[in-house]
């Protein structure tokens, strides 16, 4: 396995998956963020998912 | 210079070997760090 770095200069392969790695967790906070469940800076506490779910099922009939 | 085969990347085998070391270590220890993580996050609110 080791061999890779005799095909791909490890600066660039560095420098490369750093790059990669950071525009994906830049993109993975800020749609975190976007949502109302898991936004950490948002303030209230949604229902859980499982009870989301669960609201989306067809209410009772009333009579 | 004459012994040591030079590659594509510039490296001798010896100095791709050091490399690949470190680069496995890294590669574990930031796996670690993301599976803890995931584990709080999980613990937070579960996604599933």
């Amino acid at each position: 396995m080791w061999r890779i770095w005799l095909l791909f200069d490890p600066r660039r392969a560095l420098i490369s998956l750093f790059t990669f790695l950071f525009v994906l967790a830049l993109l993975i906070h800020f749609i975190l963020l976007s949502t109302d469940r898991f936004n950490w800076l948002g303030g209230h506490a949604p229902p859980s998912a499982a009870a989301q779910h669960m609201s989306t099922l067809p209410a009772a009939p009333s009579q | 210079m004459a012994d040591e085969r030079r590659s594509l990347s510039g490296l001798t085998e010896h100095e791709a070997q050091e490399f690949h070391k470190l680069f496995v270590t890294s590669f574990i220890i930031f796996t670690v760090i993301a599976i803890i993580a995931h584990v709080l996050v999980w613990q937070w609110r579960p996604w599933l």
